[in-house]
């Protein structure tokens, strides 16, 4: 399996465990997950985002080969093109995680699309966690809202070039991105974390409006524990060749993997 | 209070029981099949028992409202037979009329407990004739509960882990459940409130999955003391409870056996 939604580090509101590169990677291998993507999740607090790349990049130096580093990347501080650069070409990140609603922007506002179309050019994936945490635990000092899924929308249909994989989000059935024959480019791929399988079966209606190729594996360790995920595949109603590009395939894919 | 007349019939009880589930309230057009769809679910994931009520979609609910919602439930469980069990779910702020009809439900209809929601807060004192009633009865309480910053829409009756806390003290041999562990903002914050609450289980349902949730509370307050639940978030009610780094023994406690012992009372009164 190739987990698309993962993270280590320190968190500001929560204390996490398994979130040194050695302890998730014992995690992963306790549950047959062979590679995950992660990104800082000090990162999402920090001003600074790019003092958490840097703790990142040295917890993964030496195991490269399983875990996929992403850079966190905000748009609104200052720096960004050389945090970009930095990312890329000294740490070796895959990608991007965004968090326009922790880091304070808009997807549609000119750096953010400017941060984008510049990654894409260098081959890197964008990821859009949904959410962090469930807003109705979150801490008293601050009252983050989901990502708009309309306005994600938005950013794909500006982006036709680039890759996404949105991660942490539900109901995208109901919104346009869930949707068959919903005008957008195909270059979106979404992670089952929080999608249901067992009564509204959110997987399997995606799968039916978007195509199979579109929806990958992902548990959001460690901030979630990963047998929600791994049970919804387990029960999910679709043939082990669906299950087999959930698992592993399309994310492989995605992020320009050889296994693909 | 009256004695509890003799009780005709007990359901037998599984290893898996989710004490907190939800049939349909039929102004859903697909309540059927949605209800259908539970027992699949609950088929496909090993859990063999869930304990229902049925909710009215606006609140508070009126005495009419809950008791049609009861009568849904007594229907439910002739519908799956052995595998739903019904919780009586009641506005306490309608009185006798609510008491009558947990009386009716525990000993007429086998129900196995009452649910209450968040018409009133858990500590006030229109909640206490029901609390005195299920314990003549030998029923626990299911308790809407959560503790958040910020709610998606304002319940300003909420009850917290803090006051079934205040309501154990006052009864402490009430079978209160704290709701939705999962599903109930700062868990944390939870487990803390419940830690001196001795006689209050809490249920882990919901669909929040943080890693850690479950041994948390287990070392707090002991694994005597949770209750599997999925709150119709199913995978991530099991999921949670199979990720914990837990001994099998303890899943099997949390998984069935708390709620086994609870529901027991009420059998061999």
């Amino acid at each position: 399996m190739i987990d698309v939604n993962s993270y280590l580090g320190h968190f500001a509101f929560r204390q996490l465990r398994h979130n040194t590169a050695s302890e998730l990677l014992r995690l992963m291998d306790s549950r047959k997950i062979e590679r995950a993507v992660v990104s800082s999740a000090a990162a999402i607090t920090y001003r600074n985002a790019q003092a958490g790349n840097e703790e990142l990049a040295r917890d993964v130096k030496t195991h490269r080969g399983r875990l996929i580093p992403l850079g966190v990347v905000n748009p609104a501080y200052a720096g960004w093109r050389d945090d970009l650069k930095i990312c890329h070409e000294e740490f070796g990140a895959k990608g991007l995680r965004l968090y326009p609603r922790w880091h304070n922007y808009s997807l549609s506002d000119p750096a953010c699309l400017e941060l984008v179309n510049a990654a894409s050019d260098r081959g890197l994936v964008i990821s859009i966690p949904l959410r962090v945490e469930d807003r109705r635990q979150q801490s008293w000092l601050v009252d983050i809202p989901d990502v708009s899924q309309d306005e994600i929308a938005g950013l794909i249909q500006s982006c036709p070039n680039a890759r996404f994989i949105l991660v942490n989000g539900s109901g995208y059935a109901r919104s346009v991105l869930g949707r068959r024959n919903n005008g957008l480019p195909p270059n979106y791929v979404i992670d089952i974390s929080l999608l249901r399988v067992e009564l509204e079966n959110e997987v399997g209606q995606l799968i039916e409006n978007l195509g199979e190729e579109r929806v990958v594996f992902g548990t959001g360790m460690p901030f979630h524990y990963p047998d929600p995920a791994i049970l919804k595949l387990e029960i999910l109603d679709a043939s082990e060749a669906v299950k087999e590009r959930i698992r592993r395939r399309n994310a492989a894919s995605v992020l320009g993997l050889p296994s693909a | 209070m009256q004695a509890a007349r003799p009780q005709t019939k007990h359901p037998s009880f599984g290893r898996v029981i989710d004490c907190h589930a939800h049939l349909h309230h039929r102004s859903r057009p697909s309540w059927q099949d949605d209800d259908r769809k539970l027992i699949d679910a609950a088929d496909k994931l090993g859990i063999e028992q869930l304990c229902c009520s049925v909710l009215t979609p606006l609140k508070p609910a009126t005495a009419e409202q809950f008791r049609e919602c009861n009568q849904w439930v007594a229907e439910g469980m002739r519908r799956f037979p052995g595998r739903v069990l019904g919780y009586c779910f009641v506005n306490p702020g309608y009185g006798r009329q609510a008491l009558d009809e947990v009386r009716r439900c525990v000993e007429d209809r086998s129900f196995v407990g009452v649910k209450m929601y968040n018409d009133y807060r858990a500590n006030e004192p229109v909640v206490w004739p029901i609390v005195e009633l299920t314990i003549e009865l030998r029923v626990p309480i299911l308790h809407h509960a959560g503790h958040a910053q910020w709610l998606p829409q304002p319940q300003p009756r909420i009850s917290d882990g803090g006051h079934l806390a205040e309501l154990a003290r006052r009864y402490p041999e009430a079978m209160l459940i704290c709701g939705h562990l999962g599903g109930g903002g700062d868990w944390e914050w939870t487990i803390k409130a419940l830690r001196n609450a001795a006689s209050v289980y809490l249920d882990t349902s919901g669909s929040v999955i943080d890693e850690g949730m479950i041994e948390m509370a287990a070392k707090i307050l002991g694994v005597d003391r949770i209750v599997f639940g999925c709150d119709m978030s199913m995978t991530a009610g099991v999921g949670k409870i199979r990720s914990a780094t837990l001994a099998a023994a303890d899943k099997e406690q949390i998984l069935g056996r708390n709620m086994h012992g609870i529901l027991s009372r009420r059998a061999s009164a």
